[in-house]
């Protein structure tokens, strides 16, 4: 979550994914990391200072290590000794580099995580935005369930008791796969693009009132499921209402916005009888042809004036020619 | 809106009997009900939100109530917790 991300929890993360190994005393696990950009101190080593940005993790790669190498004893002293000043989360000295007795020690001295990683530097950097932009992803739960629809994810929100469980349990049954029931945790990624998952410990489970709590996962198998998707249009469940006006053309679209990622929005009204199932695959097609640059509502606008035009020139010809 | 905070008392936490009973009360009217727990806020009247807080024996929830009757499903509700949910 956006927060702050402890060193400790950070470590554990990556202790596989990046073969981290802590080189000094435990006691910089208990910092914390506040960004997702990471940095390359090189510049600071030198001496320059001015725009360092020591919030972030420090990567060390070849061109630093060989350069606090070079120093000579005094230097380096100096070097890591204004190094250090900074309130510098952790450092990760890649690719199988040594550590050196002087590092670690002016580390430890400050209460800073010195890991190695035998990963290259590019590599490592890769691995990690990865994961810091995961983890500072802003991210909100919503009331509602996610469900694939064709390739389409579709949120169904609408007021407790409504139905939207039993829309989406209609879903899985006619083929479609179950990303979360209920409670749907929502995450901006990088790439501007709305991701939607479960909670770990709840997945896939669902209840409908009046049976209680099912297991879709081992009820349906695992096509019926899916970890998250990408969320492309909610459909909110309202209950129909004769004062109300609902949308009759498509040609106009409504948006809702959550996180500040902008996903169409459509209310359907809902009573006794009326199939929401079919009309939610119909939804997710639809969107299918507007992403694929077909608009069924302006193509069929188009298609009426022009026949109107027709007539109106036909008329108007023969308005000026009696036969 | 009103708010208050209650204590989680009986034996085995807010588990599946007692999520369904809180539900219960909750559906029962029209006001808006939310459970606010380590900063997670979920509805009131979803059993799977009310037991994804996982709230244990002793822990404390602030309970939400949003609506024209709003007071009587608080009463209703905090006497549950007070009750320990009618268990054993």
């Amino acid at each position: 979550m956006s927060e702050l991300l402890q060193v400790s929890v950070f470590y554990q993360d990556n202790q596989d994914r990046l073969k981290l190994k802590l080189r000094n005393s435990p006691r910089g696990l208990t910092r914390e990391i506040g960004q997702k950009e990471i940095h390359r101190p090189g510049l600071a080593l030198a001496g320059f200072i001015e725009l360092f940005t020591f919030d972030r993790v420090q990567i060390l790669g070849n061109t630093e290590m060989k350069y606090l190498h070079s120093l000579s004893a005094e230097d380096l002293k100096k070097s890591l000794s204004r190094f250090f000043e900074f309130e510098i989360p952790c450092l990760i000295i890649t690719n199988e580099n040594p550590v050196l007795a002087d590092l670690a020690a002016a580390a430890d001295a400050v209460g800073i995580a010195v890991f190695t990683s035998p990963l290259t530097t590019t590599e490592a950097t890769h691995l990690l935005s990865d994961y810091l932009d995961q983890k500072f992803a802003p991210s909100m739960a919503i009331h509602a369930s996610l469900v694939d629809v064709y390739g389409t994810g579709l949120i169904f929100t609408g007021r407790s008791g409504i139905g939207k469980s039993e829309v989406a349990l209609d879903l899985v049954e006619r083929g479609h796969r179950l990303v979360s029931d209920d409670i749907v945790t929502l995450t901006r990624t990088a790439e501007n693009v709305l991701m939607g998952h479960g909670r770990e410990f709840l997945k896939h489970y669902m209840e409908i009132r009046g049976v209680g709590i099912i297991d879709v996962a081992a009820m349906f198998g695992v096509r019926a499921v899916r970890q998250q998707k990408r969320v492309e249009t909610e459909v909110e469940l309202v209950e129909w209402r004769s004062d109300m006006n609902y949308d009759r053309t498509g040609l106009d679209e409504n948006h809702k916005e959550y996180l500040g990622v902008k996903i169409p929005h459509v209310v359907l009204p809902i009573y006794p009888g009326k199939n929401i199932t079919v009309i939610a695959e119909a939804i997710a097609l639809n969107l299918h042809l507007k992403v694929y640059g077909f608009h069924p509502a302006r193509e069929f606008s188009r298609a009426l004036t022009e026949v109107m035009d027709n007539q109106s020139r036909l008329q108007s010809y023969l308005e000026k020619d009696f036969e | 809106m009103i708010q208050k905070e209650v204590t989680l008392l009986n034996r085995l936490g807010l588990h599946i009997r007692p999520a369904a009973q809180l539900t219960k009360i909750a559906e029962k009217f029209k006001s808006d009900v939310y459970l606010l727990k380590d900063g997670m806020r979920v509805n009131g009247k979803s059993i799977m939100g009310v037991m994804m807080l996982a709230a244990a024996r002793g822990s404390t929830l602030v309970i939400e109530c949003l609506g024209d009757d709003e007071q009587q499903v608080m009463d209703e509700l905090v006497q549950l917790f007070e009750n320990k949910f009618y268990e054993e």
